[in-house]
């Protein structure tokens, strides 16, 4: 039993000791899959993303932010702009504060009226089943406003958000 | 059944004995990942607030000014990149995901320092399932949860057993989930 009680100890001090994790395979440089793909800057990118729906392109940017939640979303920024990529594999956090030159396709989503009552509808359940606090609805009900507000001024039925899905990156030391 | 008895008792022990680490790991993760609203299960973060005097507007200077921040307030070797979310704001980055936020206007800054939680990080990493060979590995563990279930109504025989307090219990633990769902969906 002492042999055994041993040797968790020692199990278990070996992980609360390891600071440094190993790299996963998302924090490899990888080979970017088509070299001809345009390159966005951030600072235009919600500006020209609508031309390449569905296209590959380029980015290069810091790495703001890896999803705590679902590790599979990021977060890429530069002094101009900013842009969501997503991605069927987790990220490995160690990838915030890194620069990266990415490469991902452009995805739209569309916010319209029926969008923001999806939007309306959800987050009253949320809050009624106890799964957002009275902060975290007056937020999402603040958004919801600001896109009518948004599609309002613009004079419009939608309003046109792009974000990138994951093909590759390489870190940019 | 003298024999099914006798090999489920031997599979449940045994396999039991097995995955014991890997039981507690989900059953660790499980609750840390359940409950991701109330906190960071991956990280502690302290948020630490100072002044400086250093100019950090965005001029030539600006990396030579923040490296000089960093010694003022954590060590310039942890200096990873920088940049303005806004004309105000300067945000820094460190090595191992801490990071420093300043307001260039007044020099009024916070420093959110992140600290791997130990244990819990590491059984959260497997919990997510980070490579194929622990795919397999944790596949075998869900498959030997399904045995134990199976291996348990022959186990125990009499008023213990599944014709017994056993079968009660079974029966409950059946109609809870049943009985969210239905209330739920």
């Amino acid at each position: 039993m002492k042999k055994i009680i041993f040797f968790l100890a020692i199990s278990l001090s070996i992980i609360a000791c390891k600071t440094e994790s190993k790299k996963t395979e998302d924090s490899k440089p990888q080979i970017e899959s088509n070299q001809d793909a345009p390159f966005l800057a951030l600072g235009e990118f919600d500006i020209k993303a609508g031309d390449f729906v569905n296209k590959e392109v380029k980015i290069q940017g810091i790495v703001d932010h890896v999803c705590k939640h679902s590790g599979k979303k990021l977060l890429v920024v530069t002094d101009d702009g900013r842009v969501h990529i997503t991605s069927d594999t987790r990220f490995n956090d160690a990838l915030t504060g890194s620069e990266i030159a990415l490469t991902g396709i452009v995805l739209e989503d569309r916010i319209d009226e029926s969008y923001c009552l999806q939007m309306e509808e959800d987050n009253i359940k949320s809050h009624t089943e106890g799964a957002s606090n009275e902060e975290q609805f007056e937020t999402k009900k603040q958004h919801i406003q600001q896109y009518r507000d948004q599609m309002k001024a613009e004079n419009t039925d939608h309003i046109s958000n792009y974000s990138l899905k994951y093909v590759s990156h390489i870190e940019i030391e | 059944m003298k024999q099914l008895r006798k090999w489920s008792r031997i599979l449940h022990r045994d396999i039991g004995f097995f995955f014991i680490g890997t039981t507690i790991l989900y059953g660790l993760s499980g609750i840390a990942l359940n409950h991701l609203s109330d906190w960071n299960p991956n990280y502690t973060v302290e948020l630490k607030h100072f002044k400086t005097l250093i100019n950090l507007e965005k001029t030539a200077d600006t990396k030579s000014n923040v490296l000089k921040l960093l010694d003022e307030v954590d060590k310039k070797e942890n200096y990873k990149k920088h940049y303005y979310p806004n004309p105000n704001n300067i945000k820094i980055f460190l090595k191992g995901g801490s990071s420093i936020t300043v307001n260039v206007t007044n020099g009024k800054g916070t420093t959110e320092y992140l600290k791997r939680r130990a244990v819990f990080y590491e059984a959260n990493f497997l919990h997510y399932n980070p490579n194929k060979i622990w795919t397999w590995f944790s596949d075998a563990f869900s498959a030997s949860l399904i045995l134990f279930a199976i291996t348990s109504f022959f186990m125990v025989k009499g008023k213990y057993g599944i014709k017994g307090r056993g079968g009660i219990y079974t029966l409950i633990g059946i109609l809870i989930p049943l009985l969210f769902l239905l209330y739920f969906i």
